[in-house]
């Protein structure tokens, strides 16, 4: 686990000076099969985005007719049937509301523990940290049988706050652990100036180690804000009032509903588009920061 | 004893570069106010994450094991029968299919994952637009699994994306892809959703290789192979290991892409699709009339995380190597 820490301060490659003319990869038609599939999977995922993009603008019947066609004309009622049928509306409210509270209070508790962390020298932090390391392999579906128990007795199954509490629990072990490593890589002489200057521990902190961390910081809350916009299984075990169902729960009630009411693919992919909207816009503001975040996390 | 003494110790200019473990060594001789107030501070700040860790998840984790020994439907007195649960497991077809396919999609998928995102970070890395196909690739890592599901579905479904795109080419119809081959199928679909994160993981440790070692494979006439082979390879293996774990751990959690081609809320997938993590799911809340075998699916839970587990420390042993230094 010691080798997951994401490093900020990694060294950067030297830029290449000159074209070498050194090959790395492959060499040849070896080479050119490879750019032929590598390009051909890019054009698979920009064209699964666009087949979405189009067909939630089709009514059902010419999609049945034939998946590969064009939105002519636009039909814009499968969003009106979306949100009122499939009640993505409300569930869209409450998956924001859970995205938006949940990541914060994830914040809220991380960021001063992932502080204390990084910067104690005593044995038993090691141990701490440890603990929170042995979470992250630890699946929802091993803890979900005894938390649905432990809700249950306070009344919170079938709440949102309910599951509010579980979203937090799940996400803490992740949110500590990275944020740790962000610390971990800030430099020590502002704070230590910051104390000679007589701040408290916890106004040093506030006032210098967060806004440090302030890179840090920004991804790991996108991270867990893409988790819990997309987390089903502890909705799909703790929710059943469909008033508090949250978006991807409201996508498979929407396909059950179907069986009884009839298909309708392009109220279904309308739908769709309400759950991968947000997340595409999110990608194209933040992209680099969401991909370096995962990535960093393993490599190093 | 002041923070300018502790200065003085360490000359400044080695200051920055300073490791954390010397650091440490430093704060063993002489502890400054600085230490003295970070472990005034440790447990208030490390409290309310410990104590929401300790209630919400580590907790609940433990209860798993406890349950795991009991016979118990959530509402009644547990009933302990030691390690019936167990027993029971062992004669489960049931089980023993989804445990093995749980299995199948940590090796058969991992290998593929690694086998393909090792291949295209080879064309990638020296070729144009590299930054775009990456970010495109790496796309599918942030939308919803059942999103991906329900796509993935469309596609290879009777009339669907497939089928009725190469009818339109005059190619005949394909074997029933859902009906008969669902288990295939959704290997494929794991493996293109999750190939963005590792090709991405990989390509990192790659950039970090000095071309220089390339031009000297040039003058040695290396084969791409042997490129691959003798400097490619052992340099990202640090990297390598990791991401396995990851994907190790990542496996396991899988559960919303294969739940979906259920197709709907009330209705599980085919057993024979199932994982360890639908297992648990269709023993106690999952299907239209739940189980409610609380003790029976904690059992599973828990041998499905030994075994990982087991695993994993497997992993780690059989891939440690000496680090080298580049």
């Amino acid at each position: 686990m010691a080798t997951l820490l994401p490093q900020e301060t990694a060294p950067k490659r030297p830029r290449r000076q000159r074209p070498s003319t050194a090959q790395i990869g492959a060499t040849g038609k070896v080479r050119s099969v490879g750019i032929v599939l590598v390009w051909i999977l890019a054009a698979f995922n920009i064209g699964a985005l666009v087949w979405v993009l189009m067909t939630a603008l089709r009514s059902h019947r010419s999609i049945f007719e034939s998946p590969w066609g064009l939105p002519i004309p636009p039909v814009f009622s499968n969003f009106t049937t979306a949100l009122v049928e499939g009640q993505f509306g409300v569930a869209a409210l409450n998956t924001a509301l859970l995205t938006i509270g949940g990541s914060i209070t994830l914040l809220l508790l991380a960021a001063p523990a992932s502080y204390a962390l990084a910067r104690s020298t005593r044995k038993v932090s090691g141990a701490v940290f440890a603990l929170f390391a042995l979470g992250m392999g630890i699946p929802v579906q091993v803890i979900i049988i005894p938390l649905y128990v432990l809700l249950e007795k306070m009344h919170l199954i079938d709440s949102l706050w309910g599951l509010f509490l579980a979203l937090v629990g799940a996400g803490i072990p992740f949110t500590v652990i990275l944020l740790t490593g962000f610390m971990r890589s800030l430099p020590l002489e502002l704070e230590e100036a910051s104390a000679l200057d007589g701040c408290t521990s916890l106004r040093t902190f506030w006032q210098i180690m967060l806004p440090l961390a302030r890179s840090g910081i920004i991804t790991v809350t996108t991270l867990n804000a893409i988790n819990i916009w997309n987390e089903t299984f502890l909705a799909l075990v703790l929710i059943q009032d469909t008033d508090k169902q949250v978006l991807p729960v409201a996508l498979l009630n929407f396909i059950a509903l179907q069986q009884f009411n009839g298909a309708d693919y392009g109220g279904l992919f309308a739908g769709v588009l309400v759950l991968v909207l947000p997340m595409i816009l999110l990608y194209i503001w933040l992209g680099r920061r969401i991909i370096e975040g995962m990535t960093l996390g393993a490599s190093k | 004893m002041s923070l300018a003494t502790k200065h003085r110790e360490v000359p400044t200019s080695a200051n920055k570069s300073m490791t954390n473990a010397a650091r440490r060594r430093a704060s063993a001789t002489s502890e400054s106010p600085m230490e003295k107030r970070r472990r005034r501070t440790f447990w208030p700040f490390l409290a309310p994450a410990l104590v929401a860790y300790a209630v919400l998840f580590l907790g609940p984790a433990v209860a798993s094991f406890v349950i795991s020994f009991t016979k118990w439907d959530g509402i009644g007195t547990p009933e302990p029968v030691g390690f019936e649960n167990y027993s029971r497991l062992l004669g489960d077809s049931v089980f023993r299919q989804a445990f093995g396919n749980t299995m199948v999609i940590l090796l058969v998928g991992g290998i593929a994952v690694f086998a393909v995102a090792f291949a295209l970070t080879m064309v990638l890395r020296e070729m144009r637009g590299r930054k775009f196909i990456r970010n495109v690739v790496f796309f599918p890592t942030i939308i919803s699994p059942v999103v991906l599901a329900i796509l993935w579905g469309f596609i290879f479904q009777s009339n669907g994306l497939l089928e009725s795109g190469l009818g339109s080419l005059g190619i005949p119809k394909g074997p029933n892809w859902l009906g008969e081959h669902l288990f295939l199928i959704i290997i494929i679909g794991l493996v293109w959703i999750n190939l963005g994160l590792y090709v991405t993981i990989l390509m990192a440790a790659v950039d970090q290789i000095p071309v220089y070692l390339y031009e000297e494979c040039a003058l040695a006439g290396a084969s791409a192979w042997q490129r691959f082979r003798y400097v490619t390879l052992p340099l990202t293996w640090d990297v390598v290991t990791a991401a396995a774990v990851l994907w190790t751990i990542g496996s396991l959690k899988i559960f919303e892409f294969i739940y979906a081609f259920g197709g709907t809320t009330a209705d599980m997938p085919p057993t024979n699709v199932w994982n360890s993590a639908l297992f648990i799911y269709g023993k106690t809340f999952g299907g239209r009339n739940p189980a409610f075998e609380f003790g029976y699916a904690s059992a599973a839970a828990v041998v499905t995380v030994l075994a990982v587990m087991v695993f994993v420390v497997v992993l780690q042993r059989a891939t440690r190597r000496d680090p080298i230094e580049f």
